[in-house]
């Protein structure tokens, strides 16, 4: 496929990039996400009295992580919708 | 005399919903995928709407259309527009015409109910509060506003500095769950779906982080505290690391609340999306998807509740931890 030929369909090709890292962040985010939630119920087992501060830093820990997923979807986003061409 | 409360609320979130209903344009795009993401775009309200339906009852009525005489090429008429300074000219919404304009966006009037929500769930409060006599939502947002000073705030930022920064912090958390709120609402618009309404927020917190921590330690001492003990070699690079850190803890706030409100919508409009395009494969595979696709965006609604409130509290807790670290460094 010559690319000076035919620029548009190696463009639409080439948004298969956004599609697979929006996929690689997802994957960056359930490690995380999943590492928490394990050692909270580890913890949690361990000490059931911390079970509520144990509670409260985990989410806030998830949705710290799942912020810096979200800065790879947004620019999986941006490349999808041709924004920053 | 107890239903006025509750009626106000009603009428803050049913009011914008309707107006929004009656003055922004039909979506219309090349595909179902394009039209359904146009509603996570903020709509600007136009004075007379080119409706489906309207162009429907010209047809059949057979004369010029009365309510939808935009013709094509020419800008529709909208309903508030404000001149921009020549400066300011990144900013113009209203490519179409000569000038540079700021319109009456629909995400305006869901930020203006989510503000008098606050005041209409809260004027009762203080009352409560002093005298312990107040009706169902005065009590509620009296738990829940106590719930923030004791969990969240003051076990942060000590009883003297967090009294004083209490008032902003609930104003930050009550704006932000409100809007999220409402976009919950059918036929409603999330405000913070928005970068720039996220941005805003965003920058209220790095104003605060940077006045109140120059104010409490003065310009330069600000600046210089900013960068732990390190050997006088690695300073400069230190300083910079440091600074651009201060610059993108605001940043990865509002990216982080944008992304998450208008991400969760993405995905509900996405699977309504599949019905037609499976539909326009066939009548069986479209009705067959139907159900499925529903089900699933009724799932993914109920982790929108849930995620609307959590975002609300992850900003206003890295906000307060914020400008506690910028007020008191710990080195």
């Amino acid at each position: 496929m010559n690319i000076l030929e035919n620029g548009d369909q190696v463009m639409d090709i080439a948004k298969m990039g956004a599609g697979i890292g929006a996929g690689l962040a997802a994957i960056g985010a359930g490690i995380g996400i999943g590492r928490i939630g394990g050692s909270a119920a580890e913890g949690t087992a361990r000490q059931p009295e911390a079970a509520d501060a144990i509670k409260g830093t985990s989410i806030i820990l998830s949705a710290l992580i799942e912020g810096v997923c979200l800065f790879g979807v947004v620019v999986t986003l941006l490349i999808a919708l041709g924004i920053g061409k | 005399m107890s239903f006025l409360r509750p009626l106000l609320i009603l009428a803050c979130v049913a009011l914008p919903v309707w107006v929004t209903g009656r003055f922004a344009p039909q979506h219309e795009g090349e595909n179902p995928f394009a039209t359904l993401y146009m509603h996570l775009m903020p709509a600007a309200l136009e004075k007379h709407p080119a409706h489906g339906a309207g162009a429907g009852h010209d047809a059949a009525g057979g004369e010029p259309g009365a309510g939808a005489h935009v013709e094509d090429g020419e800008p529709p008429e909208y309903l508030l527009s404000l001149g921009l300074p020549g400066f300011l000219a990144l900013f113009d919404m209203d490519v179409a015409r000569a000038g540079a304009q700021l319109l009456l966006t629909n995400l305006q009037l869901f930020q203006l109910a989510a503000m008098l929500l606050i005041f209409v769930c809260f004027s009762g409060v203080p009352r409560y509060l002093r005298t312990g006599r107040g009706d169902f939502t005065s009590r509620l947002f009296a738990g829940f506003a106590l719930w923030i000073r004791d969990e969240m705030v003051l076990p942060v930022m000590g009883p003297e500095l967090g009294r004083r920064f209490l008032p902003m912090f609930l104003g930050i958390f009550f704006f932000v769950l409100f809007m999220n709120m409402l976009g919950l609402v059918p036929g409603a618009a999330t405000a913070t779906a928005s970068l720039f309404v996220t941005g805003a927020l965003a920058g209220i917190t790095l104003l605060a982080m940077l006045i109140c921590g120059m104010v409490a330690q003065g310009p330069l001492r600000f600046w210089l505290n900013l960068v732990p003990h390190v050997p006088w070699l690695m300073w400069p690079l230190m300083f910079v690391v440091e600074v651009l850190g201060l610059m993108i803890k605001p940043f990865a706030l509002m990216i982080r609340l944008f992304a998450n409100m208008s991400g969760g919508h993405l995905v509900v409009l996405s699977l309504m999306g599949m019905i037609y395009v499976l539909g326009g494969m066939g009548q069986v595979v479209g009705w067959a998807s139907a159900p499925v696709s529903v089900a699933f965006a009724v799932f993914i609604m109920i982790i929108e509740f849930f995620v609307a409130m959590l975002q609300a509290y992850i900003f206003t807790m890295l906000s307060i931890l914020f400008v506690q670290t910028s007020i008191h460094p710990q080195h």
